[in-house]
């Protein structure tokens, strides 16, 4: 009898779980922090009667961690140079541009980059460089001339805030020496980490995260490495910094949203997409965010309105020596981290 | 009891699963070099043999340093306040204790991120002594940044077991050692602290543990650059994509912390 009763109640108990609310699609959509105007999720479930599932990720290696290691999601929205790895592993599903009513509102510069040469995987989000982020009031404007040796200045010892990404870092040092951002030369490398170790003995630099958006704010220290659309932000929020990428070049870099195999609803996907790009959302969320649009119109407005006068919002684009990020093989990569690595640790 | 000893064998299962299974994949990876997959398996030391490499070694030493001197701190910190909490009556030392354990409700992150409004270089305390005329002191990203979010959250682990033992002890003690003429100082060194040791024993390993292998605190309050085993790892897995090396680390951090329970359970039975 008191089986019965048992597997009486187990079954109702199931039935309530299982039957609680309505069938709803659901999108699982997975993005960097901070890089959307949340109020435009509610307004999409509203819209299409759907759930979305949003996840963070703080760098694009942690997001390929986790995809790697079974996590599922529909969207994910990627850099260049992440995207062109997930096409390389098969992991990415083709956009149909025929269901994106928005699509012709895209920056043309934006497409047909060396990560997807025909556009059939990517929709670009937003787009810009990264560059130094330096307190005007404190930082004499010859000194800018120096370009990124500018990080080398013992004037500014103590006052400088690096980006914890060896990609980065590296990136600067390379172009500082004037080689290309994708070199697999060890020597390169080598180079590119002795001019790092030498920043650190002279200028003792803090390697920080995302931290560093509060923490020019309040106006902490006078030099930043940041990305243009986290300047935008923070120049809005204090008035005294000032944005600008050196002459021997930077990376440029599109982020862009991308559909996974594993999207079984790809209709939904696609209206999440069309819904990004639509005008006056994208309006919302680059003027909530700060970083640069892709929608042509938006870019075009909010440059002459909300942020003009703000370098940052309208980055360098064609820079003579500015460069994407290419995908790097493993070996060179692993030779990367573990320079980085010396680089902190010693 | 018969029938209760079927009672653990969900226990059992569970402990399976989330422990044992977990662990083995540890230890392959540890002990492979493939990459992520582990459908062509070749056993390797290699992983070992990296962290012999002068780099590793000295974050190795850094974080047993910096563990060991909160482990110090703590100790200090955490029997004064034990010791004086366990001088109230019963009552009051609930809720004492109930105080004590009050910032452990809070999230970590929130608390670390606290720490850095305070100790900025435009923060709370630099605000107070520049009102004061006094120069600004830039205490982010220093050694005393991150002892003091170390200490601030592993204080509670240390205060709670070394208060279990000093409550529990049985106040004749004191007494007779007083009647057979011993002083304050001697009756604390030779009655009242041997009788705490298991409490002390407990919140040492406790706090050692989670001072080694944190991550968080040194990241937030020191910096990129302030790299220990527990950062180590954590790049190992999220940015490098090295699981292999990861997990080698985890598990020499692993051996270290089970041979320093090892030889401090050691201590205290010798003690007894």
């Amino acid at each position: 009898m008191k089986k019965i009763i048992s597997l009486i109640l187990c079954l109702v108990l199931v039935c309530a779980i299982s039957g609680c609310g309505e069938e709803r699609s659901v999108l699982k959509v997975y993005n960097a922090g901070e890089y959307i105007d949340t109020s435009l999720l509610s307004a999409f479930e509203k819209e299409n009667g759907c759930k979305v599932v949003y996840e963070t990720f703080d760098s694009n290696e942690s997001m390929y961690t986790k995809v790697m290691s079974g996590e599922q999601y529909d969207i994910i929205i990627p850099s260049d140079y992440m995207i062109e790895r997930l096409l390389k592993e098969g992991y990415l599903q083709e956009i149909d541009k025929a269901k994106l009513t928005n699509y012709d509102g895209i920056n043309p510069a934006l497409l047909s980059q060396p990560f997807d040469e025909e556009n059939k995987y990517t929709v670009p989000y937003f787009w810009g460089t990264v560059g130094i982020l330096y307190d005007k009031t404190v930082v004499a404007e010859e000194d800018l001339k120096d370009g990124w040796e500018l990080l080398k200045n013992p004037k500014y010892k103590d006052d400088i805030y690096m980006y914890d990404s060896e990609r980065d870092s590296f990136m600067i040092a390379l172009k500082a020496l004037g080689y290309s951002l994708n070199t697999a030369d060890k020597a390169e490398l080598d180079a590119a980490y002795a001019w790092l170790v030498e920043q650190r003995d002279m200028v003792n630099p803090i390697y920080v995260g995302d931290e560093v958006i509060d923490s020019m704010v309040s106006g902490n220290k006078s030099i930043a490495i940041v990305y243009s659309g986290d300047a935008a932000y923070i120049m809005s929020e204090n008035e005294d910094l000032g944005y600008f990428e050196p002459d021997d070049g930077t990376n440029a870099w599109i982020d862009a949203m991308v559909i996974t195999k594993d999207c079984q609803d790809t209709e939904l996907a696609h209206k999440f997409i069309d819904f990004m790009i639509a005008p006056e959302n994208a309006m919302k969320n680059s003027e909530a965010v700060g970083y640069t649009s892709s929608v042509m119109s938006v870019f075009d407005e909010l440059k002459e309105t909300v942020y003009s006068g703000n370098s940052a919002y309208n980055p360098r684009q064609n820079g003579e020596n500015d460069e994407f990020f290419r995908y790097q093989d493993t070996e060179t990569k692993k030779y990367c981290a573990e320079l980085w690595t010396k680089v902190k640790a010693q | 009891m018969r029938y209760f000893k079927k009672l653990v064998r969900p226990y059992i299962a569970w402990s399976a699963v989330v422990i044992i299974i977990p662990l083995i994949m540890m230890l392959l990876y540890a002990f492979t070099n493939s990459g992520n997959s582990l459908l062509n398996i070749q056993f390797t030391f290699e992983n070992f043999k990296r962290f012999a490499e002068p780099v590793y070694l000295n974050v190795f030493l850094k974080s047993l340093k910096l563990g060991l001197l909160t482990v110090a701190i703590c100790l200090v910190l955490g029997y004064t306040l034990a010791y004086i909490i366990a001088q109230f009556k019963e009552s009051t030392q609930n809720v004492l204790i109930l105080l004590v354990t009050v910032p452990m409700w809070i999230n970590m992150l929130l608390r670390t991120y606290a720490w850095i409004s305070i100790l900025s270089d435009n923060g709370l305390l630099n605000a107070l002594l520049s009102k004061l005329g006094l120069e600004p002191v830039s205490m982010m990203y220093t050694d005393f940044a991150v002892m003091i979010g170390q200490v601030c959250d592993f204080l509670p682990f240390m205060i709670i077991p070394i208060h279990t033992s000093l409550s529990k002890m049985d106040k004749s003690f004191i007494e007779a050692s007083y009647d057979l003429g011993a002083n304050p100082v001697q009756t604390f060194f030779k009655v009242v602290f041997k009788l705490s040791i298991p409490g002390v024993l407990n919140g040492v390993i406790m706090v050692f543990l989670l001072s080694i292998s944190t991550f968080v605190i040194p990241k937030l309050l020191g910096g990129g650059q302030y790299v220990l085993m527990g950062n180590l790892i954590e790049s190992q897995f999220v940015s490098v994509g090295d699981w292999n090396f990861g997990s080698a680390i985890s598990i020499i951090l692993a051996v270290i912390i089970l041979f320093a329970i090892r030889w401090m359970k050691k201590v205290d039975a010798a003690d007894n």
